[in-house]
C-alpha cells in the first residue's frame, strides 16, 4: 500500500482520503490497541476511528506525507490515555464519598490496578509525533531491532547474539547505542 | 572503572534478567563508586521510555488490520464537512448579507448611534498585539532573523517573544493582561508551518490558526486582516 497523496488530502479528496484511511488504520488501531487493549478492549476501534476523524482536523498543518502516521499514532495515543484516565477516576470516584459497606463487587472494581503513567503520556500531540519520527529515522539498524529484542521480547544477550548473527559481546555495544539515541530524542525538551 | 561491564550489569538488573551474582557485582559497584547511582537511575529511565516508544514505532509500520467499512461514511463527511468547502469563501458571502441588512436599518440605525451613542461613548483604541515565535526544531541561521523581521515589521509597536520549548510559550499564550483591553495574541510556530491568532477581551475569546501556505509574509496579512475584522467596531 502506497501513502497517499498529501495535496489531495489537504483539498480533501474523496479517493485520497478512502486510500489514507486503508493506510493508516493498521498503524492507528495498534496504538489504540496498545493502551486500551488489557483494560477497555470494546474501545480500542472507535478511538481508532476518533483518532483518524481529529486527523482531518489537522491534515493542513502537516508538511510532508511521512508525518502522517506519527501524528495518527500520537493522536491515538493520547485519546487512548484521556480515556484510560477518565475511566479510571471515575470508577475511583472522584469527587465523591463512598459507604464502607459496598458490595464485595463494587470493592473489587475500585481496588483494579490503573495503567500505569507513561513518560510518553505528558507530551502534546504534536511533540510525541515529532520524537516518534525522529526516532524511526535516528536509530539505526540494527539499534531499533535489539531494543526491542532485549526490553520487549524480553531475550538475553546470547539469545539476541544467536538471532541477528553477531558477536555476544556487539549486543550491549548496540543496546548502549541505541538506548542513547533514544536519550537524546526523548529527554531534548525534558525541562519545558 | 570498567563501563562496559557496569553498563550490561545494569542492563541484565533492569530487565530482570541478572543472576544472583551478577546482582551482587552491580551492588558492589554502586556501593563502591557512587556516582554511578545516577547513571544507573538515568539508564532505568532510558528503559522505560525505550519500552513504551518502541511498541508505538512498531504500530507504525504495522500492516495488517482492514478499516471497518461502517466508520468509511462517518469519516468521508468530516472530510467533506472539514475540507470540502475552504472557509475564505463563506467571508464575502456573509459580508453581502450583513451589508443589505445595514442598509435597511441605515437611516434608523444613524439616528440611535448619533443621538444616543455617540456622546456616551468614546471610540476605543485598537488591539494590543502580542507577538512570539516559537521554534523547537532550531534554526538555520539567517533563516531565524529575516523570519523574526518579518514578524516584527507587520506589528511594528508590538511586543515580540522567541521561545525555543512548548511549556514557556503555553505560560505565555494563556497570561493575559489584567483588565478589559482586547488583546490579540500571535504565535508563529516554524515545526508545525502555522499561525495562531488568539483574542481576548471580546464578548467571547476567539482563536484561528492560518497554515503557512505560500509565505510567512502574506500569512501574517491573513492573520491581521482577522485580527482587525474581529475587533472593529
Amino acid at each position: 500500500m502506497n501513502p497517499p497523496d498529501l495535496h489531495a488530502l489537504k483539498l480533501g479528496d474523496e479517493t485520497a482520503w478512502n486510500a489514507a484511511f486503508d493506510w493508516l488504520w493498521p498503524t492507528v488501531f495498534a496504538v489504540a490497541q496498545l493502551k486500551l487493549q488489557p483494560f477497555l478492549p470494546d474501545e480500542v476501534e472507535d478511538i481508532a476511528i476518533e483518532a483518524l476523524e481529529e486527523l482531518v482536523d489537522n491534515v493542513r498543518s502537516v508538511n510532508s506525507v511521512e508525518q502522517l502516521k506519527p501524528l495518527v499514532a500520537s493522536i491515538a495515543h493520547n485519546r487512548a490515555v484521556s480515556l484510560l484516565r477518565n475511566r479510571f477516576a471515575k470508577k475511583r470516584g472522584a469527587g465523591k464519598t463512598e459507604s464502607l459497606d459496598l458490595p464485595a463487587d463494587d470493592r473489587k472494581a475500585k481496588e483494579e490496578p490503573a495503567p500505569e503513567d507513561s513518560p510518553l503520556d505528558s507530551l502534546a500531540k504534536k511533540e510525541l509525533a515529532a520524537r516518534l519520527q525522529k526516532s524511526l529515522v535516528e536509530l539505526k539498524p540494527p539499534q531499533g531491532e535489539i531494543l526491542s529484542d532485549f526490553f520487549l521480547q524480553g531475550l538475553r544477550y546470547e539469545e539476541i547474539a544467536k538471532k541477528r548473527g553477531l558477536a555476544v559481546g556487539s549486543v550491549g555495544v548496540y543496546l548502549k547505542r541505541g538506548l542513547e539515541a533514544m536519550r537524546r530524542i526523548w529527554e531534548r525538551d525534558e525541562n519545558s | 572503572m570498567n563501563n562496559e561491564r557496569f553498563f550490561d550489569l545494569a542492563m541484565k538488573v533492569i530487565a530482570h534478567q541478572a543472576a544472583d551474582v551478577e546482582r551482587a557485582e552491580l551492588d558492589a559497584m554502586l556501593g563502591s563508586q557512587p556516582e554511578l547511582r545516577a547513571e544507573f537511575a538515568r539508564l532505568e529511565k532510558d528503559a522505560r521510555v525505550a519500552k513504551d516508544a518502541l511498541p508505538m514505532m512498531d504500530a507504525m509500520e504495522a500492516t495488517a488490520g482492514e478499516f471497518p467499512a461502517y466508520a468509511r461514511e462517518r469519516l468521508q463527511t468530516k472530510v467533506r464537512q472539514t475540507l470540502g468547502r475552504p472557509a475564505a469563501k463563506q467571508e464575502p458571502d456573509r459580508s453581502v448579507a450583513w451589508g443589505r441588512r445595514w442598509i435597511l436599518g441605515l437611516t434608523v440605525a444613524t439616528a440611535v448611534v448619533l443621538f444616543v451613542a455617540l456622546p456616551i461613548f468614546r471610540a476605543p483604541d485598537g488591539p494590543a498585539i502580542q507577538v512570539a515565535m516559537l521554534d523547537t526544531v532550531g534554526t538555520i541561521r539567517g533563516a531565524d532573523t529575516n523570519e523574526t523581521g518579518i514578524l516584527k515589521q507587520q506589528w511594528k509597536n508590538s511586543s515580540f517573544q522567541s521561545f525555543d520549548k512548548t511549556g514557556p510559550l503555553e505560560n505565555w499564550e494563556t497570561n493575559w493582561p489584567e483588565g478589559n483591553k482586547v488583546t490579540a495574541k500571535v504565535v508563529y510556530d516554524r515545526a508545525s508551518g502555522e499561525v495562531r491568532v488568539s483574542l481576548h477581551g471580546l464578548e467571547k475569546p476567539r482563536q484561528r490558526t492560518f497554515v503557512i501556505e505560500r509565505d510567512l509574509a502574506a500569512t501574517l496579512q491573513e492573520a491581521n486582516a482577522f485580527i482587525q475584522e474581529q475587533t472593529k467596531h
